[in-house]
């Protein structure tokens, strides 16, 4: 190694450090493992033994009573139905409104960015009564299509912030040139911009998809009948069904998490740099 | 040319305003409007009670004690997983052996919602077999058998314990982005001139960490307002509104008790509150871009 103390930044006893991360990374880890552990016991063995103590026998069964549930699959079904396009719409609009304060600023475009972005900064429940009223004026309580409008509108902020710090590092020579080779706004955006901006548009997907995957606020204040709600109002609503079954209710967790773990494992190495984009100069 | 471009905007600018302007920012102002009726949910009948819902705040013991929850659950929820982080991203920085490995277990539970988080924590806390009595009961020799979740005096730190769980995470990759932008040769002129390493840390590190620092606290501050969904699934806000929070109170006047009125005056306090929060927060952003930008 050319420069020696790189490794030694802040930590000049290695071997100490490394022990150290060690035990705070189990530490870190147990809550989950706790539920991983469950998850894979029979009711009979938690009740008998220890929710945290490993396993006498691998058991499936939780799994098999979770997936084979109806209930379950209405759930994982709903949340999807929000998710895909509320990360669809939401991205798309922030595209959009990215390009244009990136490449096409106008007068006063700076403080209409700052008023959007201020958007992601105030708590849900300013505009939970309004919302609640202006839906139930257009009938649309208890369907999914609020939860959806909510996450898009409510994603607008991020997404805009994201793609015109991304859009700003595109250099504008080339929306220029491809002007001059008579190229339309539309056709610099979709044909040279965006095909530069997939590792932007990687880690805003990421963003919203874990957030309006993982959101309870807005189905639990659109949605009433269980055939609506999404998957996590689903495990509170099945918790009461399955009070004393902990492994199944481990067991539903996991299923729960695993679109979310699965898409940050995906991105992760576009996730954290993205979130931090445009956060800390480097 | 600028004709063109002023084309081009209002057609791209025009659907993402238009959303943001009609579910965002029309509710905003309605909730103005909506605190000075008596709306009860239902129907289109309500009256103008003027100011009525705010003088009743300053008598709602509820809200009072709601407000020193917020204050509390703030306070901590920056503190607690803004030291773990910067600590974490100290250790982590430079090369430790499987630092990658140690990355995602400190990020992965931001990947959880906050119902699975809320779960996993009720289970550390159960009275009966909870992981944490168990820990304690091996330490102490006696068995514990306390109720985290369900005495007043531990109910809102057991639930911010878990959301700085959840959260250290975040603060963590801020960190370890903003020390990549330092300097080696700084570090290591600091180190031959003979400073400790405690003093590099202090007197080096943590002013140059400044604009990471003002992204870790304004991103807990929002996120702590918003902090709803780990209570409610947690505590509810209980026993006894000891972990009741602003925003847990708005939830249930609103749409528990349907006073609509009552409950936009409270998020409209809210609303002020964060409104205070971000001015603050692009002041210092602003102040931060001039020297380090």
């Amino acid at each position: 190694m050319a420069n020696p103390s790189a490794a030694r930044r802040f930590n000049p006893w290695r071997g100490a450090i490394f022990a150290m991360l060690l035990a705070l990374a189990i530490l870190f880890l147990l809550p989950t493992l706790g539920v991983l552990l469950a998850s894979v016991k029979t009711t009979r063995e938690i009740a008998l033994g220890s929710l945290w103590s490993f396993p006498t026998a691998f058991y499936l069964g939780n799994f098999v009573e979770v997936l084979s549930n109806p209930a379950v699959h209405r759930y994982l079904l709903n949340t999807l139905l929000v998710t895909v396009p509320g990360t669809l719409a939401s991205t798309a609009l922030g595209v959009l409104a990215g390009y244009v304060f990136a490449k096409l600023p106008f007068r006063g475009s700076n403080m209409l960015f700052l008023v959007l972005v201020a958007g992601m900064f105030f708590p849900p429940q300013v505009i939970l009564v309004p919302l609640f009223r202006l839906f139930n004026g257009m009938g649309l309580i208890d369907t999914l299509w609020p939860v959806f409008i909510v996450h898009t509108a409510l994603g607008i902020p991020i997404c805009t912030l994201l793609m015109r710090n991304f859009f700003a590092t595109v250099p504008t020579a080339l929306r220029e040139a491809a002007i001059l080779e008579g190229a339309s706004e539309w056709q610099v955006l979709t044909r040279v911009v965006l095909p530069l901006s997939l590792p932007a548009l990687a880690v805003l997907a990421t963003l919203q998809f874990t957030w309006i995957w993982n959101d309870f606020l807005w189905p639990l204040i659109f949605t009433q009948s269980d055939d609506k709600r999404t998957i996590m109002i689903g495990i509170v609503n099945l918790k009461g069904q399955y009070s004393v079954a902990w492994g199944v209710q481990g067991a539903l967790s996991l299923i729960a998490s695993l679109p979310t773990l699965f898409v940050f494992l995906f991105f992760q190495r576009y996730f954290i740099k993205g979130m931090t984009m445009g956060a800390v100069k480097g | 040319m600028e004709r063109h471009n002023t084309v081009w905007r209002i057609a791209l600018l025009a659907p993402p305003l238009s959303v943001f302007a009609v579910f965002v920012f029309w509710p905003l102002f309605s909730s103005f409007f909506y605190s000075v009726t008596n709306w009860n949910g239902f129907g289109s009948d309500y009256d103008f009670v003027g100011l009525d819902n705010f003088a009743k705040i300053f008598t709602d013991k509820l809200f009072m004690n709601a407000a020193i929850n917020t204050t509390i659950w703030m306070a901590a929820a920056i503190v607690v997983p803004t030291l773990f982080g910067l600590g974490l991203a100290l250790l982590l920085d430079g090369k430790v052996p499987g630092g990658r490995a140690f990355k995602t277990v400190f990020y992965l539970p931001i990947c959880l919602s906050a119902v699975i988080v809320g779960q996993i924590w009720i289970w550390i806390y159960q009275p009966d077999w909870g992981l944490l009595n168990a820990v304690l009961s091996n330490i102490n020799g006696e068995k514990m058998r306390y109720a985290w979740l369900a005495k007043p005096d531990t109910a809102l730190g057991s639930v911010i314990l878990a959301w700085s769980w959840q959260q250290t995470g975040l603060s963590m990759v801020i960190y370890l982005a903003g020390l990549t932008a330092i300097p080696e040769d700084l570090l290591e002129v600091c180190e031959i001139e003979g400073a400790k390493l405690w003093q590099r840390i202090v007197f080096v590190v943590l002013p140059l960490l400044t604009p990471s620092t003002v992204v870790v606290i304004a991103l807990s501050v929002i996120n702590s307002l918003k902090g709803f969904d780990i209570l409610y699934i947690m505590t509810g806000g209980g026993p006894f509104n000891s972990s009741d929070t602003l925003a847990m109170h708005m939830y249930n006047e609103s749409f528990r008790k349907y006073l609509m009125g009552y409950g936009s005056a409270i998020s409209v306090v809210l609303f002020l509150i964060a409104l205070t929060i971000i001015g603050i927060y692009f002041r210092q952003l602003k102040k931060v871009d001039r020297i380090y930008g």
